[in-house]
C-alpha cells in the first residue's frame, strides 16, 4: 500500500448548529484518480474547500505528504502540492490566458519541479488544454467551456501533487466531458498526480475514476470500486428519487 | 445617585440621536450596498433648514420636523437617481459597488459642506429653545434635550414598526437577506431602493433638527456623526435595526461614562478604541449570534 | 519599456529637475515641492490600493506621522536622518494596524483607515497636551528651500522606481491577483497577507517620509495641519483621476492637480473642494478606470 499523498481524517465542518461536513475520511495516493460524489447538499463542495484550506474544519486533520496542514491558510495547501479548480471559473479576468497560468508557476509552484518537464512552461500547459491560440487573449473573454479547461491550466501551473477537481463536467456535452476526462487521465499518467474530482452528475465520473466515494448528508456512506459502489443498497438508496436513474444505468 | 442617573441620562440622549443616525445609515448600506459617506452633510442640511425657518421665519422646530423629513427625503430621491443609481447599475461586484458608493460619498461630502460654507460661512449658529431645566428623579435636564431624545426614541421604534409588520419593511427585509430571491417573488427595486435610500436622508435630517435645538451648528458638524453612525452600526451589525438602536444607546453611555472617568478630549479616543475592538473581535456586531 | 530602462527614465528625470533650484524663483520652487509630494503620495498610493482594490484612506495618517517625527526629532537630529526615519515610523505603524485590519475588505477597510488619521491625531493632540504641555511645536533653522526642495525630489523619484520595481515583480503579481480575486490567488500559492501587509507598508513608508521632508517648510507644526484629511483625499482623487492601475496616470494628474490647488484654493478655498467634490462624483460615475483608461480606449479605436 503506497503512502498516501493527501489524508484527510475525520474531518467536520459546523455552520453555527448545523452539521455540513461529518466526520469524512479520504485518502488518495499519488496517481489515483478518486471521485467524490452525493446528492445535492451532501456536503461536497465544503469538504473540498476543507482540502484546499478555503475553509478551516471545526475538527479533524489534514495531511499533505506527510505534513500536518490542519488550520493553515489556503496558499499553505498550495505551496504543499495541492491545486484546485473552481465550481465557477474564477480566472483573473483581465490578465492574458498565459498570466492566468503563469501566476501559479511564479507562486505555488515556484519551489517545486515537474515530473515531466514540458508543463514548466505556461505556453505548453495551454498547448496541452489546446489554449494555445488564446493565450494573449483576456481571460475574461474566453468562453464558459474554454475558461473551465484554463482553469486546470491555472491549477496545473501551480505544479500540483495533488489535484482538486469541483464540477468541471457541469454544463458540458458529453464529448467535451468525455475529451476532458480523457486530458485529465492523460496529466495523471505523465505527471503521477493524485486526482480528486467531485462530480453532482454521478455517470460522467463513474466512468473514468479507479475509485468513488460518496458523501450523503455530510457522512461518507461508501467508499470503493465504482461498480461496486454503484451496487450498494445505501448509495442507492440516498440517489433515490433524486438520481437514482443515473446510478443504475452506470451499474 | 441624581449625578450618575444624569449621567447615564445624558449618555442616553445622546445614544438616541446617534441611533437616528446611524439607522438611515445602515438601511441604505444594508439594502444597496451604499455606503454614503456624507450622510452627516444632510443631517448638517436637516439642522441648518430648521435654524432658517427658526431665526427667520419664526416657525417652531417641532413643527418643523416633518418638513424637513420631507425636504431631506425628496434631496435623497434627486441624490439617489443623479449619483448611487448609476453605481449600482454598472458595478460588476458588491465590492465595487461599495468602493464607488465611498468615493462619490466623499465627493458629495466636499460639495455640500463647502457649499453650506460658501452659504452660511464657519460662524456657530444657534437658537435657544426649551432650553429652562426640567427636574426628574432628582436629576436635572435641559428640555430641548429630553425632547431630543423622545423624537429620536419615537422615530426609531417608528422605523422598526415599519419593517418589522408592514409589506414595505418585510420586503425590505427580504431584499437585504436576498437580492435576487427578493426580485424573483416581485420585489421593486426600481420603487424600493430610491424610497429607502429617501428616507436614510429623512432619519438624518430629522436628527439634525433636533441637533440644533440642543447644539450650535457649523457647517463642518456632520462629519464626526458619519464616523460616528459606522461606529453604531458596527456595533449592532450591518443591516440590523434593532442593533442600531441597542448599539446607539451603547455608544452614548460609553461615551458619557468614559469621558466622566478619563477626559473630555478623549471621546473620540474612545469611540474609536470601542470601534476597532469590535471589528477586531466581532466583526458582524455585538448582537450577532 | 524594461524596466531597468524605465529607472534610469526614472533617474534621468530626477536630474534633470534637480537643476530647478537655480533656474526658477522661489514660487515656482515651492510649486515644483509640492508638485513632487503629491507625485510620490498618488504613486505610491496607487500601487497598493489600485492593485489590490483596498481603499485606503491612511495616507493623511502616514503624513502626518512622519511629520511628527520631524516635530520631535529635528533640531537634535539631521534632516537627513529625520525623513528616513519619518518613513520607518509609519511604515511600521501601517505594518502594525495592517497586520489587524488587512483582513477586512470593501467600506470597513475605508472606513477604518479613515478613522486611522483621527485616531493618530487625536492620541498626538492628548499626548502632547499631557506630557509636553503644548498643542503644537515650533521648528527653528529650517534648512533652506533648496535643500528641502531636493530631498523631496529624491524621496518622490524613490517612491516611482520603487512602485515600478513593484509592478514589475512577483509581489506586484501578487497584487494584482489580490485585487482580481483575492481568494483564487491563495489557492494558487500566494501569501496574500504577507503581500498586502507589506505593500502597505512599502506605501506608508513614503507617505511617511514625504511628510517628514515636507514638515520643515511650516515652521509651526500642530496636529490639525499635519493630519489634514485633506491630504489624503486629494491624493486619492489624483490617483483615480488618473487612472490609479497605471504609474504614468497619477504622476501626470498629481502635476495638473497640485498647480490647480496652489492656484485657486487660496483664492477660492470652498467653491475650489466644491469643484473637486463634484469631478470626483462625474469621474467615478462615468470613467471609473481614470483618464489613463481614455488613452487604453483610444488606442483601442485606433488599432
Amino acid at each position: 500500500m503506497p503512502e498516501p499523498v493527501l489524508c484527510a481524517r475525520g474531518i467536520e465542518v459546523r455552520f453555527g448548529g448545523l452539521v455540513a461536513v461529518d466526520g469524512v475520511d479520504l485518502d488518495a495516493c499519488a496517481g489515483e484518480f478518486v471521485g467524490v460524489i452525493g446528492p445535492n447538499g451532501a456536503g461536497k463542495t465544503t469538504f473540498f474547500h476543507t482540502l484546499s484550506g478555503v475553509i478551516v474544519p471545526t475538527a479533524g486533520k489534514l495531511m499533505v505528504g506527510g505534513d500536518d496542514l490542519t488550520g493553515c491558510a489556503p496558499h499553505a495547501f498550495a505551496r504543499h502540492g495541492v491545486a484546485r479548480t473552481f465550481q465557477m471559473p474564477r480566472v483573473f479576468r483581465d490578465m492574458s490566458a498565459e498570466a492566468n497560468v503563469r501566476f501559479g508557476l511564479e507562486f505555488a509552484g515556484r519551489a517545486r519541479r515537474h515530473a515531466h518537464e514540458a508543463f514548466d512552461d505556461a505556453r505548453a500547459i495551454l498547448a496541452f488544454l489546446g489554449l494555445e491560440d488564446s493565450a494573449a487573449l483576456p481571460a475574461g473573454g474566453l468562453t464558459p467551456a474554454r475558461q473551465r479547461l484554463l482553469e486546470i491550466g491555472m491549477a496545473l501551473g501551480a505544479r500540483p501533487r495533488v489535484l482538486l477537481l469541483d464540477e468541471v463536467a457541469a454544463g458540458l456535452t458529453h464529448a467535451e466531458v468525455d475529451a476532458t476526462a480523457q486530458l485529465i487521465r492523460r496529466v495523471r499518467d505523465e505527471l503521477g498526480l493524485a486526482v480528486i474530482w467531485i462530480e453532482h452528475a454521478v455517470r460522467v465520473l463513474m466512468n473514468h475514476v479507479d475509485r468513488v466515494a460518496v458523501l450523503h448528508q455530510g457522512r461518507k456512506i461508501a467508499d470503493g470500486d465504482p461498480r461496486a459502489v454503484a451496487r450498494d443498497a445505501a448509495v442507492v438508496e440516498a440517489y433515490l428519487g433524486e438520481e437514482g436513474e443515473p446510478v443504475k444505468r452506470a451499474a | 445617585m441624581g449625578f450618575w442617573l444624569e449621567l447615564a441620562a445624558s449618555g442616553l440622549i445622546t445614544g438616541g440621536i446617534y441611533a437616528v443616525v446611524a439607522l438611515g445609515l445602515n438601511l441604505q448600506y444594508g439594502l444597496m450596498r451604499i455606503m454614503n459617506i456624507s450622510h452627516g452633510e444632510f443631517l448638517m442640511l436637516g439642522a441648518y433648514l430648521t435654524w432658517l425657518a427658526h431665526t427667520v421665519f419664526g416657525i417652531n422646530p417641532v413643527a418643523f420636523l416633518p418638513v424637513v423629513a420631507i425636504v431631506l427625503f425628496l434631496t435623497g430621491l434627486a441624490v439617489y437617481r443623479l449619483c448611487f443609481r448609476r453605481i449600482t447599475r454598472t458595478s460588476p461586484s458588491v465590492e465595487i459597488i461599495e468602493a464607488r458608493s465611498l468615493l462619490v460619498g466623499f465627493g458629495l461630502m466636499y460639495l455640500v459642506q463647502n457649499a453650506a460654507y460658501m452659504t452660511w460661512g464657519a460662524d456657530l449658529r444657534g437658537y435657544s429653545f426649551l432650553a429652562d431645566a426640567v427636574e426628574i428623579g432628582g436629576a436635572r435636564f435641559a428640555g430641548n434635550s429630553l425632547l431630543a431624545f423622545g423624537f429620536a426614541v419615537a422615530a426609531s421604534l417608528a422605523l422598526l414598526a415599519v419593517l418589522r409588520w408592514t409589506m414595505l419593511g418585510k420586503a425590505i427585509r427580504a431584499m437585504m437577506q436576498s437580492p435576487t430571491g427578493a426580485q424573483l417573488v416581485g420585489i421593486d427595486t426600481a420603487f424600493l431602493h430610491p424610497a429607502v435610500f429617501g428616507a436614510g436622508l429623512a432619519l438624518a435630517g430629522v436628527a439634525g433638527a433636533l441637533l440644533s435645538m440642543v447644539y450650535e451648528i457649523t457647517p463642518g458638524m456632520g462629519e464626526p456623526y458619519t464616523v460616528t453612525a459606522l461606529i453604531v452600526i458596527t456595533l449592532g451589525g450591518l443591516g440590523s435595526a434593532a442593533g442600531c438602536l441597542a448599539g446607539g444607546m451603547l455608544l452614548g453611555l460609553v461615551e458619557a461614562f468614559g469621558m466622566h472617568f478619563t477626559s473630555p478630549s478623549l471621546k473620540m479616543l474612545l469611540s474609536y478604541a470601542v470601534f476597532i475592538a469590535v471589528l477586531l473581535a466581532r466583526p458582524k456586531g455585538l448582537f450577532a449570534r | 519599456m524594461t524596466l531597468r530602462e524605465l529607472l534610469g527614465a526614472i533617474a534621468a528625470g530626477a536630474l534633470a529637475l534637480a537643476a530647478l533650484p537655480w533656474l526658477a524663483s522661489d514660487f515656482l520652487l515651492s510649486l515644483a515641492l509640492t508638485c513632487l509630494m503629491y507625485i510620490g503620495l498618488a504613486v505610491t498610493w496607487a500601487m497598493f490600493s489600485g492593485a489590490t482594490n483596498y481603499l485606503s484612506l491612511a495616507t493623511s495618517a502616514f503624513f502626518g506621522i512622519g511629520a511628527y517625527v520631524t516635530a520631535w526629532g529635528f533640531g537634535s537630529l539631521p534632516y537627513a536622518l529625520v525623513v528616513p526615519l519619518g518613513g520607518l515610523a509609519a511604515a511600521a505603524f501601517a505594518a502594525l494596524v495592517g497586520a489587524g485590519i488587512l483582513h477586512l475588505r470593501g467600506a470597513y477597510f475605508a472606513v477604518l483607515t479613515f478613522g486611522l488619521g483621527e485616531l493618530v491625531r487625536h492620541a498626538i493632540t492628548y499626548s502632547e497636551k499631557t506630557y509636553a504641555h503644548t498643542v503644537g511645536r515650533v521648528l527653528q533653522d529650517a534648512p533652506e528651500s533648496s535643500v528641502v526642495y531636493w530631498t523631496v525630489l529624491l524621496v518622490a523619484a524613490a517612491a516611482v522606481a520603487a512602485c515600478a520595481a513593484v509592478r514589475a515583480s512577483r509581489l506586484g503579481l501578487a497584487l494584482a491577483g489580490i485585487g482580481a480575486d483575492e481568494e483564487r490567488a491563495q489557492t494558487l500559492g500566494v501569501d496574500t497577507r504577507a503581500a498586502k501587509i507589506t505593500a502597505f507598508a512599502i506605501a506608508a513608508f513614503f507617505a511617511g517620509a514625504l511628510g517628514a521632508a515636507v514638515a520643515v517648510r511650516w515652521t509651526y507644526i500642530e496636529p490639525a495641519s499635519v493630519f489634514n484629511p485633506f491630504i489624503g483625499f486629494q491624493t486619492v482623487l489624483i490617483a483615480m483621476i488618473g487612472g490609479a492601475q497605471t504609474l504614468a496616470g497619477p504622476m501626470i494628474s498629481a502635476v495638473v492637480f497640485s498647480l490647480l490647488t496652489e492656484l485657486l484654493r487660496l483664492q477660492f478655498p470652498y467653491a475650489y473642494l466644491i469643484v473637486l467634490g463634484v469631478l470626483l462624483i462625474v469621474l467615478v460615475l462615468y470613467l471609473p478606470g481614470g483618464l489613463a483608461s481614455l488613452v487604453g480606449r483610444w488606442r483601442r479605436v485606433r488599432a
